[in-house]
């Protein structure tokens, strides 16, 4: 017995030794990167060799980049890209984390808001103010990756959030492509529809997608131009009666939507499109590609729902300037990171990005030779709004506000479901 | 560090063996352990020592503490992050009345399902083990797998299901676009899903009864019910409990089936515990989340231990 | 009569309610999202490899695979060598200790994975297993542990007495009767647990969505959820990652599916 009794105590003994130890190895409590204290630096010099990983999320991109990397690789010797891509999802849930180590990222992109603040406060970013780059793209598009005096990325693309049309269907109706006010609006939607077509496609159970809507309806009812960090921070409310009246507008959709449009995917929803079962697809210029992939020959153009009720609205249709390109201030190989970006932001080689890719970019002097984007070039000069739902930091509380647009597309009150969305969005104050 | 007991034999001492010619074997007794076993389970011990109950435990510091994952810096706040889960987080309560609803459904359809095809399927003939093996199948898939599969049925446009109810001029409507309808959905989904893993459990429970009880009850002029009720029942009671029990903790969990189905993260209606914990954790808030899993882990303690009083309940007993 | 035919109906159903959605799946593989759209059930026009020349050429699918088996293929002779040791000292040892152990060691089925998920990340972080197989191994191996004994140590139990007493007369040291009686003997129960966590390790979700970052390194799973991004759901592409996924579970299955029946019982009934 006595030896059991002995064993137990060694047993004892080291449990709890072994328990200190445990608690000093996992407890919380962590490094903040040093970086973030004194501020972004410029990217270190060197040699441009190497390799260098660019993580970002479009796989549709990959194909396209290969054959840039080639190119920027013939110029440089021994210099290696890879990309590392994950979903657009995942990467913006996790690439913090991921980046922080610095062992791939050595060249990045990010969303606008949300994640480019996190990693401007994680001091993930390199100034790039006085980058050869940064001279290369037109002023006005540059905000999104600026952060009070320091230009910490440079947002690649501009893509426009706004429900395509196919041009055949609306001339074929006789529906005006550019109303004037809501009431046109939706009178071009009735015309659709006694055509005989769906006169909108939304892919409402698509978070990301059925959300770009969003960015349109609440650009001209909006008191003021980032509605959406106020909202967060409390400032304004979704039972505002602005909020409120652009909830509305979405119920006035609710009978041009395709059926069960809530529960509509992606796919399903792009096909309807590109079959032109449907007059409209409530997505994003970012899905021209997609859809023209999807057998879609018909001209395509961009509707702006115009929800003023005067047609006197600040803005004439929405812009989102994303895939904010950045150097790590964890690389080892920032030189080459550097490099890379400033490939990619020459004219020639963004123009070969945006051709080949059907999506504009914010570098100037770029020629558009793909006949979708020069057919929708007007729209980088028109007076376009900054997509405001980019604006919300916190994931839940972005996930909330568009909600109440869905639900009310179900059948929910707008009065019901803006005070849902007001009960999350206080809970997160 | 072996504390060897003493060669000194406590055990019996070997009868006829005189001491001069006795072999010098190292004799064990039957009641004696050799020391050495204890290095046996050693490894597994350590292994679940430093990497399954100490980060449990860790999970309690972390929960009452504000954590974010990252800095350097956090405070220590009591039991805040539990309050603020119950009275102040709309969204971690609707994940838990979802996941309660999700895990009655689960458990209730799920254990009816597998007894009806067990009762069905016991015998051994060809076809029953051909069916059983099909019915089987389910389970090995890996649940993202599953959960893209039924997506495509549930798709309103062009899946599976509308697809056949169009032939016959009905409108499923929105499956799990429908935001009332969207859990009880992927119950039907998780229950196709593992129905056929408890099926062979209660298999293995039925073909232990013996074929004579059966035989002298028909004799007796019992009919089919009373048959169930006093012969398969007392029989199955154990392994309904079984099933029930491990059902419960599987549906509980869900996590994997849940993201495929419904995207990461999760809309309101379809947002469980597991997920709302995944969220929180990627969010960056770290002490938050750690506190949810606690909730978490009581309420599975809890559902499983009201489940045993259940069951015990009920006068059929084991 | 009635009751025959109601027992055909019933089986018959469910049997369609099995086999129409992976027949789908099948089909779909072979399809354009057109094709797909047009009409879910039509055979296939082509038996074309497109879905999965992509899915393995363009989505990598091919390197999670690897990845998968090289994880897979570790953990499960590991765990089923630690849980057997394990498994083997309790079906020998007496009293309090033996109860303690396999106590220990077999309460960690009641630890859901989320509720140590954080510190366990943290703790990953800082032992450098966070982004590569090795950590999935680790996490692989913990997290199932507690059943494998489960299973292993109360097969050994029922081993009789007899057999241990015989071999530590000859003289021979625990080792010895571990090797060549305790494992051989356990063959089945061995057989039915290395089924069970093939199936579990190789399905894993959560660990690999926690810890791997770079998508070099994903396991199957994580790689088939990730096809899901925010701009597509090609649900022919989606299928033909499935079916490519399942491939090693599905054969093992034909071959050897009373091993996956013995690992269920085994692992839920009481022992």
């Amino acid at each position: 017995m006595s030896q059991i009794s002995r064993r137990q105590a060694v047993a004892l003994l080291g449990a709890m030794g072994f328990g200190a130890a445990a608690a000093a190895c996992a407890g919380p409590g962590g490094s903040t990167k040093p970086g973030g204290a004194t501020g972004p630096a410029a990217p270190s010099t060197g040699a441009v060799t190497g390799r260098v990983s660019f993580a970002h999320w479009r796989g549709e991109d990959k194909a396209v980049f290969d054959e840039l990397i080639k190119r920027f690789a013939a110029q440089h010797n021994g210099v290696e890209v890879a990309q590392d891509i994950s979903t657009s999802n995942d990467y913006n849930a996790q690439a913090l984390q991921k980046l922080r180590g610095g062992s791939i990222g050595d060249a990045f992109a990010t969303f606008r808001g949300a994640q480019f603040k996190n990693f401007t406060e994680a001091g993930i970013y390199t100034e790039l103010k006085d980058s050869k780059a940064v001279g290369n793209y037109q002023k006005g598009l540059l905000s999104a990756g600026r952060n009070g005096d320091s230009q910490l990325g440079l947002p690649y693309q501009v893509v426009f959030p706004m429900p395509m049309a196919n041009v055949d269907l609306f001339d074929k109706a006789g529906a005006e492509i550019a109303p004037k006010n809501w009431d046109a609006f939706l009178g071009m939607c009735e015309k659709l529809a006694s055509a005989g077509v769906i006169p909108i496609s939304w892919p409402g159970g698509d978070v990301g997608n059925g959300g770009q809507l969003f960015n349109c309806m609440i650009a001209n009812n909006a008191p003021v131009d980032d509605m959406c960090a106020q909202i967060e921070q409390g400032k304004l409310k979704c039972t505002d009666d602005w909020f409120i009246k652009m909830l509305n507008q979405y119920k006035d959709l609710k009978p041009f939507v395709q059926p069960n449009a809530t529960g509509t995917a992606v796919e399903p929803a792009q096909n309807l499109f590109s079959q032109g079962k449907a007059a409209m697809l409530a997505t994003g210029s970012y899905h021209i590609a997609a859809v023209r992939g999807l057998g879609a020959k018909f001209p395509i153009d961009l509707v702006f729902p115009n929800t003023t009720s005067d047609g006197n609205g600040k803005y004439e249709g929405a812009y989102n300037a994303t895939f904010i390109l950045g150097v790590n201030s964890a690389s080892k190989n920032q030189a080459a990171a550097a490099a890379w970006i400033d490939f990619l932001s020459e004219p020639e080689n963004a123009g070969y990005y945006a051709n080949q890719t059907a999506q504009h970019v914010s570098v100037d002097k770029v020629e558009y030779t793909n006949p979708d984007l020069k057919r929708l070039s007007p729209w980088l000069q028109k007076k376009t709004a900054l997509a405001a739902r980019f604006q919300f930091q916190n994931l839940d509380v972005r996930n909330a506000v568009e909600a109440s647009a869905t639900a009310v597309i179900s059948g929910t009150s707008p009065e019901q479901a803006a005070a849902a969305a007001q009960k999350i969005v206080d809970e997160r104050l | 560090m072996s504390i060897h007991p003493g060669t000194a034999a406590k055990g019996k001492a070997p009868e006829s063996q005189t001491s001069a010619n006795a072999p010098k074997v190292r004799r064990r007794s039957p009641t004696r352990v050799n020391p050495a076993l204890y290095l046996f389970p050693l490894p597994a011990v350590a292994v679940v020592a430093f990497f399954l109950v100490m980060p449990t435990l860790q999970a309690f510091q972390y929960a009452i503490t504000d954590w974010n994952g990252f800095s350097a810096a956090f405070n220590y706040v009591g039991l805040d992050n539990f309050i603020r889960a119950f009275t102040k987080d709309s969204l971690f309560t609707n994940a838990l009345t979802n996941n309660l609803k999700f895990v009655l459904l689960v458990v209730i359809a799920q254990t009816a399902f597998s007894l009806v095809l067990a009762l069905l399927l016991t015998r051994n003939s060809r076809g029953s083990i051909l069916l059983r093996a099909l019915f089987f199948f389910p389970t090995i898939l890996s649940s993202v797998s599953v959960a893209f599969i039924w997506k495509f049925i549930y798709d309103p446009n062009f899946g599976l299901a509308n697809s056949v109810l169009r032939t016959v001029g009905v409108d499923g409507g929105a499956y799990l676009g429908n935001d009332a309808q969207a859990l009880y959905w992927v119950a039907v989904t998780q229950v196709w899903f593992h129905s056929g893993q408890m099926m062979v459990v209660y298999i293995a429970g039925l073909q232990a009864i013996p074929r004579e009880l059966y035989e002298a009850a028909e004799m007796d002029g019992a009919n089919k019910w009373q048959q169930f009720k006093s012969i398969t029942w007392p029989f199955v009671a154990p392994a309904t409990s079984i099933v029930v029990a491990y059902t419960t903790v599987q549906s509980f969990k869900a996590f994997d089936l849940i993201l495929g189905i419904a995207g990461n993260p999760p809309k309101a209606a379809l947002d469980i515990l597991s997920t709302r914990i995944y969220s929180t954790f990627a969010n960056s808030e770290f002490g938050y989340a750690a506190a949810q899993s606690i909730i978490f882990m009581a309420m599975i303690a809890l559902v499983t231990w009201l489940q045993r009083r259940l069951l015990r309940l009920t006068p059929k007993g084991e | 009569m009635l009751a025959s035919l109601s027992r055909r109906a019933i089986l018959a159903i469910y049997a369609v309610i099995i086999i129409v959605p992976l027949t789908v799946v099948a089909f779909g593989s072979f399809k354009s999202t057109q094709e797909l759209f047009a009409g879910p059930f039509s055979l296939p026009h082509s038996l074309s490899a497109d879905n999965f020349a992509e899915v393995v050429g363009g989505q990598n699918l091919g390197s999670s695979f690897m990845n998968s088996a090289i994880v897979t293929g570790i953990s499960v002779p590991l765990t089923l060598f630690l849980a057997s040791l394990a498994g083997y000292a309790v079906s020998r040892l007496k009293g309090f200790m033996a109860w303690a152990i396999f106590g220990f060691l077999v309460l960690g089925m009641a630890i859901p994975a989320q509720a140590n998920m954080v510190p366990l990340y943290v703790l990953f972080g800082r032992l450098g297993l966070l982004d590569n197989l090795a950590g999935l191994v680790v996490a692989n191996v913990v997290s199932t542990l507690p059943i494998a004994v489960f299973i292993l140590g109360g097969f050994m139990r029922t081993l009789p007495k007899e057999l241990y007493e015989a071999s530590s007369i000859d003289g021979s040291g625990p080792w010895k009767t571990y090797f060549s009686i305790a494992l051989p003997l356990s063959a089945p129960s061995i057989a039915a647990a290395a089924i069970f966590l093939f199936v579990i390790h190789w399905n894993e979700l959560l660990y690999p969505l926690l810890f791997i970052q770079s998508p070099g390194n994903r396991t199957l799973p994580l790689a088939l959820l990730s096809f899901q991004g925010e701009f597509q759901t090609n649900y022919p592409l989606l299928f033909a990652g499935v079916i490519l996924a399942s491939l090693p579970v599905v054969i093992a299955y034909v071959f050897l599916q009373r091993y996956f029946v013995a690992g269920i019982t085994a692992g839920a009934s009481k022992g």
